[in-house]
């Protein structure tokens, strides 16, 4: 293996530099300095060597008047106006009073939903130009529901008086989150849907789920797979920054791992697979602490029945025989976790960002004193950071990355996939593919499927492709690149060489498309190609 | 194969790169015929963003409840891409129901004055008209050298703010499953109500024609007397 102090060391430098510069609130580097006003698009063609002016000069100088300096650096124009000059003043308009408030153009969803929305009430007296009017139409677009909103003010039945009227165009609720199909040796097909109902029977309750199949193949000990998850969620209740999840999912899983043969030898036969079913619920809390940053908590309760080997082992390639960790108890198990999260989100957009950031941390514990079967903690984070470097380019940053204390389940740690893109990712959990990432660095990662201790480190650069405002939105095109790295904690502590030297670390490229629709997004890429075929 | 050393080094010029240019809006800025004029010290600029209102914005007018318009413009040296003066002026309008006049408010860093019109015509005048609108200090403004002002209005700009908050209470999802670590780490997760809003409800962006400010002759030398 090549040294490799010194690029780590650039590495770092970069990763730690970017870092710093979010977690001491600066701007992004690429952003207009504040007292320096950006400039707007001008397609100014590059200076020339012009002949003596001949545009039109400036008219001779009226009778003066009172001079006005105007500073440049006076106004920010990055910020809208309601940030710089002042929003809508409350005392802007004629005082009003809400005699009544009246819904148009809802035919499924309930009155009472829309007007738990406003944050106006029957009877309130205010200005015409309440900046609380005008932010009326996005509490109730907020909602999802509406394809537009507007409102608009008549008279009431006394001077003073007015009706405010809400006209909603509504929209199909119903979401596509995910489509799974593809084809392995594993799994020779599998396919599956996750739909919510963001607004059901009107009730402003979002209930969803997904159901999946996936075909046994050839493995040993290997059998057909499905699954269900069904989520109900309620955001704002009450008016309040408060909302409330819960999740309940059934697994009848079916589990390889490795018996024989290299890291990269795929052959089915060098695989053995064991049973497991799964079924659990999750339910919690979340509050907005801002418009931009929440906090989850959650609890998490979930039953393992799992038919593991009693004494498993693998067989190295130089022949030696191993007893292997499948993470899993034999039989009957529980896991019972408390779970923290925090998002902080301030991307321009959450789809196709070109500008912002968005930081997201969980921290989970699973305890034997909670009544589970599993003493363990698990600790992700996750960074992301673009910058808009040229008219429709955009560059960004993202880094994730976990650390799994103690004896968590199988399941509960890092799996190959969730750091490597070029991998088949699990569906609802359950592992459809076998195949190993390409090896583009030799550095032999050592066949590491779950691992303690991963992450990834992806620089994209992204190319906006075209915006409409309806239906298809937009479209990116983009090419990434990346290191990721997947490590058990028996790698690390029977080691050779320093905890970062020892880390496994390899290199993950994609490119492809994003479409943004009414409907969801659409992610045409290399990896998700590679992750729905048979391949090396 | 790739060494580690060059995907080390792809990092860290991608990570520079990052660092590197301004921030720009993409869409061209169609061309105006606007009217520049120097009073005192100030460099004025006589012109009209009308086309910000389309009829449904019009209409909306007479609803009762406020109309923003915000207006940006920029002086630059023709062919240049750092301005050296900009302007930042806010308007608003309501129409009072029960007077049935209009009420416009007019702000600008030189102060705020509010204005009641009859007709929303005027209204829609006193909205989008720039009617000598001082913009830079002439001592920015080099002899015999081109500039271009360029405009953006926007016509009821949604705060970032409140951008935010839209997009939160739609990303608003309903709790993760089992899939714990798939949707974590993945590039991007899940599809959520995937409503656009926009950042206004309409946005034009304008470029005058170039002008230039004239070197002052000096008076011809008055002939001596004999």
């Amino acid at each position: 293996m090549s040294p490799r102090p010194a690029w780590r060391a650039a590495l770092s430098v970069a990763l730690l530099a970017v870092a710093a510069a979010s977690a001491h609130g600066q701007p992004a580097p690429a952003a207009a300095p504040v007292d320096e006003p950006a400039p707007p698009p001008t397609e100014e063609p590059p200076p020339t060597d012009e002949p003596p002016p001949t545009d039109e000069p400036l008219t001779p100088p009226p009778p003066a008047g009172p001079p006005v300096a105007v500073d440049p650096s006076a106004a920010d124009p990055e910020v809208t106006a309601g940030e710089s000059l002042g929003d809508a003043a409350p005392d802007f308009g004629p005082m009003i009073v809400l005699e009544d408030i009246q819904v148009v153009g809802n035919r499924s969803t309930a009155e009472r939903v829309i007007l738990r929305a406003l944050a106006q009430r029957q009877g309130e007296v205010l200005r015409a130009g309440d900046p609380r009017l005008s932010k009326a139409r996005f509490k109730v677009l907020a909602l999802g529901y509406f394809r537009d909103v507007s409102l608009a003010l008549r008279k009431g039945s006394a001077r003073g008086r007015v009706v405010l009227t809400v006209t909603v165009v509504e929209r199909g609720t119903i979401v596509l989150n995910r489509l799974w199909f593809g084809t392995s040796p594993l799994a020779p097909w599998w396919l599956g849907v996750d739909l919510t109902e963001r607004n059901f029977l009107g009730s402003g309750l979002s209930i969803g789920g997904g159901l999946v199949f996936a075909d046994h193949g050839g493995v040993e000990g290997a059998r057909d797979q499905w699954g269900g998850e069904l989520r109900v969620g309620a955001g704002g209740i009450a008016g309040t920054r408060w909302g409330a999840f819960g999740t309940a999912t059934l697994q009848h899983g079916s589990e390889p791992y490795r018996i024989a043969g290299d890291f990269d030898d795929d052959a089915l036969d060098r695989f053995r697979a064991f049973s497991y079913r799964r079924m659990g619920v999750r339910g919690g809390a979340r509050f907005d602490v801002t418009p931009t940053t929440g906090l989850a908590a959650e609890l998490r309760v979930e039953g393992i029945d799992a038919d593991v080997p009693v004494a498993p082992t693998a067989t190295l390639p130089d022949g030696r025989v191993v007893a292997i960790d499948l993470g899993l108890r034999r039989g009957s198990s529980r896991v019972v976790s408390l779970g923290l999260g925090f998002d902080r989100d301030t991307r321009d957009d959450p789809v196709l960002p070109h500008a912002g950031s968005r930081v997201q941390a969980r921290v989970e514990l699973g305890s034997t004193l909670l009544g589970g079967s599993y003493d363990f903690t698990t600790i992700l984070a996750r960074y992301e950071r673009w910058w808009p470097v040229r008219p429709r380019h955009a560059v960004g940053l993202r880094l994730a990355g976990g650390v799994v204390l103690g004896a968590a389940p199988r399941f509960d740690r890092i799996h190959l996939a969730d750091v490597n893109r070029l991998v088949t990712p699990r569906v609802l959990g359950m592992t459809v593919a076998t195949a190993t990432p390409p090896d583009f660095l030799g550095t032999d990662d050592g066949g590491v499927v779950y691992g303690e201790l991963g992450g990834n480190a992806i620089v994209e650069w992204s190319y906006r492709w075209f915006r409409r405002p309806r239906s298809v939105y937009g479209g990116d095109l983009f090419v990434a690149a990346g290191a990721w790295g997947l490590a058990t904690d028996d790698q690390l502590r029977t080691r050779t060489a320093s905890p970062w030297d020892a880390l496994p670390i390899d290199l993950v490229v994609d490119a492809g498309l994003r479409i943004d629709t009414e409907l969801g997004v659409f992610e045409f890429t290399v990896a998700n190609a590679l992750g729905r075929v048979p391949r090396w | 194969m790739v060494t580690r050393a060059g995907l080390a080094a792809t990092v860290v010029v991608a990570a520079a790169l990052a660092a590197a240019g301004p921030a720009r809006a993409d869409d061209p800025p169609r061309v105006q015929e606007m009217k520049f004029t120097e009073r005192g010290k100030a460099l004025l600029v006589t012109g009209s963003v009308t086309s910000v209102f389309d009829p449904g914005a019009y209409e909306r007018l007479g609803n009762g409840l406020e109309s923003t318009v915000v207006i940006r413009l920029w002086v630059y040296p023709k062919g240049k891409t750092v301005p050296v003066a900009f302007q930042l002026l806010h308007r608003q309008v309501v129409y009072d129901l029960w007077d049935e006049v209009y009420e416009v408010a007019l702000s600008s860093p030189s102060g705020r004055r509010t204005v009641k019109v009859k007709y929303r015509a005027e209204a829609l005048k006193l909205m989008t008209s720039l009617d000598a609108v001082p913009i830079a200090d002439v001592s920015m403004i080099a002899y015999d050298t081109h500039y271009v002002v360029a405009v953006v209005a926007e016509l009821n700009p949604v705060s970032q703010e409140t951008l935010a908050e839209v997009r939160r209470w739609l990303s608003e999802g309903s709790g993760g499953g089992l899939d714990r670590g798939g949707s974590f780490f993945g590039s991007f997760v899940s599809v959520f109500v995937n409503l656009k809003i926009p950042d206004a409800d309409r946005v034009v962006r304008l470029r005058s024609q170039p002008f230039y400010r004239p070197r002052p002759t000096e008076p011809p030398p008055k002939p001596r007397k004999p």
